[in-house]
């Protein structure tokens, strides 16, 4: 996998927890909760407050059953759904995650549009995959900590998603996290697994709490992965052609 | 079974408790068997309670074929993995189990639940619009749950799939995702080849879709064609979304002694159905009137008025279920309108050729009166909307 940034070194950790992101974060949220975002709508910053907005696709690959779909939930702030659906086609969910550049100090809102598909549909019906494809910018690769097996697929997992040529943040994290009691998953294995990929795992798991705690980490570690592809792209780029910026 | 190997029918029994067991085979592969316990709904009789229980069958079959295609329900391979793959119809089935969105009759009435919206040209327009674009004629714009705008060809879909692709839609809508793109076989039009069924959520309550084929894909369906179709419509669409569960514009002014209604277009099989907001605690609360609703169009369509025939009966099955349906009326004419006072409302049904209306009013409407309420409001409802 690709070298992977330091985490907080491109993006400012936890800035949510910072006064001034309030004004930012404010606009995610409506009582005290997440807003969820259709497709006609969108953060809305006061004029002199004007900030970019950065689009990104995601999709989140991992066997039945792991929390693909609950993953999508908890990242949106939604509850997490309380029976077990298989999902039996594409679905895609908006995030909307205000990030604090560390070196410019420059804010951006990072539109993440995760793409959530069930294994069995892209087994069945064999259009969905090179749909989920289509112009990605990264994949979340799951594994639950309560399903060794999902663990162990990990690497054949990843392999099928190097390409020779791509731009790709591959990201890997561990669900059902909570319940440790029941983890199938050592953290020894976990710790072995980061250093030979060179990655970190990612954890979630547990209630969802106001939608910002639980899930900053894996949003901040997102954008910033995410973040640091297209610099190095741009600076490659530039170097290729003269000096055009995106 | 036991009966049918000797030749004989058998299709429904009851327990000694009251509770109605009702089964049917479908292809000759898959056999269904619905249970309830007894007190449930079907206005008291038992003719009733069969009715929705056979309405449930059909539906619950009818969303295996949506979701796995008739030829894999129809030619079983592998029974285990047929059991896994009916995994993926738990969503749909348990939610015609539960009916836990008030106000949708189209599963019990197999007519489309509509949201009449006061401003219907305009959205009109951007879903043909917007349905063309994506290489598709059946395109419908759904507000909260049903149907507000809907293509010509969206409507010539058979009614039992409209109700059943508003009920995924409805089902894909309150997981709060943005868009999707889930494959789809129609029962009727399409048991075998999978179509795709694009929806995307404009706005919180308002949900676009299409059914297409190959083309686009969801990300370019969704990058070029919603925001350029719909982003000027966002006002009218919010205008829509206020109509609410009324479902009727405010050009409808309904007469105050009106406590729910049910409107059935029998000719396009569209329904427009509402309970009105009350303070007063002498009428039955909403959900116990959306209850009763249910309770009296079963009543009515069973003992007076003949239900259209939407049924997915098969030709060498039709002539079964008619023998016993010939028996029960015992009418030599055709009952126009009828009514019933109960202990809690009054309810009254109206037919015309075209339409069917159920209403329930409260118990201080005399009983004299109720012919001319419901005749007032059948024709303020079409003179004001053309429903």
């Amino acid at each position: 996998m690709a070298p992977v940034p330091q985490p907080g070194a491109a993006v400012v950790a936890d800035w949510h927890r910072d006064a001034d992101s309030r004004e930012f974060f404010s606009r995610i949220l409506h009582k005290k909760r997440r807003r969820k975002f259709s497709l006609l709508e969108s953060p809305v910053m006061p004029p002199h407050l004007a900030v970019d907005t950065v689009h990104y696709k995601v999709f989140i690959s991992g066997k039945s059953g792991v929390g693909k779909t609950a993953l999508a939930a908890r990242l949106a702030g939604r509850s997490i759904p309380s029976m077990h659906y298989e999902t039996t086609g594409i679905e895609t969910t908006v995030v909307y995650w205000p990030v604090k550049l560390r070196e410019s100090g420059r804010v951006l809102f990072f539109r993440l549009q995760l793409w959530d598909c069930g294994e069995n549909a892209l087994r069945r019906f064999d259009h969905l995959l090179p749909s989920c494809k289509e112009q990605l910018d990264a994949v979340l690769f799951l594994f639950s900590f309560t399903d060794r097996t999902s663990f162990d697929d990990l690497s054949n997992q990843i392999a099928k998603w190097s390409g020779p040529s791509d731009r790709l943040v591959k990201l890997v994290v561990g669900t059902k996290y909570d319940l440790f009691m029941h983890s199938d998953v050592t953290e020894r294995e976990v710790t072995r697994f980061q250093e030979e990929w060179g990655s970190p795992v990612l954890r979630t798991g547990g209630e969802v709490s106001d939608g910002l705690g639980d899930v900053a980490a894996l949003l901040n570690g997102l954008a910033e992965n995410l973040w640091h592809q297209d610099c190095v792209a741009a600076s490659q780029h530039s170097q290729q052609a003269t000096g055009t910026l995106i | 079974m036991f009966g049918g190997g000797q030749g004989v029918l058998l299709s429904s029994c009851e327990t000694e408790r009251g509770g109605k067991v009702v089964w049917r085979v479908f292809q000759d592969s898959v056999m269904l068997i619905a249970v309830n316990g007894g007190q449930g709904g079907g206005g008291g009789s038992s003719r009733g309670e069969e009715l929705s229980l056979q309405r449930l069958l059909e539906n619950v079959w009818s969303s295996m074929v949506l979701v796995l295609g008739q030829d894999e329900l129809a030619s079983v391979r592998n029974v285990e993995r047929l059991k896994r793959d009916l995994r993926s119809c738990f969503s749909l089935i348990d939610q015609l189990l539960e009916e836990k969105q008030e106000g949708i009759m189209g599963n019990l009435t197999h007519c489309a639940d509509c949201l009449v919206p006061p401003n219907p040209t305009l959205l009109q327009e951007a879903v043909e619009n917007f349905t063309q674009a994506a290489d598709s004629e059946f395109g419908c714009l759904m507000v909260h749950g049903r149907i507000a705008v809907a293509t010509e060809k969206w409507w010539r879909l058979a009614p039992q799939e409209v109700v059943l692709l508003s009920a995924l839609m409805r089902s894909l809508s309150a997981s709060g995702s943005a868009s999707c793109d889930y494959p789809v076989f129609l029962p009727h039009g399409s048991p075998t080849v999978a179509h795709r069924l694009l929806r995307f959520q404009l706005l919180p309550g308002a949900d676009v879709c299409v059914l297409c084929g190959p083309t686009p894909s969801l990300l370019r369906a969704e990058t070029t064609l919603v925001g350029r179709f719909w982003l000027p419509l966002a006002d009218t669409l919010r205008d829509c979304l206020a109509v609410g569960e009324r479902c009727l514009p405010g050009s409808v002014s309904l007469r105050p002694d009106v406590l729910a209604l049910l409107l059935i277009n029998r000719e396009t099989r569209r329904s427009v159905s509402c309970v009105r907001a009350s303070s007063d605690s002498s009428v039955p609360s909403r959900a116990r009137c959306w209850e009763l609703l249910k309770l009296f169009y079963i009543f009515s369509t069973t003992r007076y008025f003949s239900q259209e025939e939407t049924l997915c009966v098969s030709p060498e099955e039709k002539p079964q279920r008619s023998s016993c349906e010939d028996f029960a009326p015992g009418f030599s004419h055709q009952p126009l309108q009828c009514y019933l006072v109960t202990e809690e409302c009054k309810c009254y049904t109206l037919q015309t050729p075209q339409h069917q209306l159920f209403l329930l009013t409260p118990l201080s409407v005399p009983t004299f009166a109720l012919r001319t309420v419901a005749t007032h409001t059948l024709s303020a409802i079409t003179a004001a909307t053309g429903f």
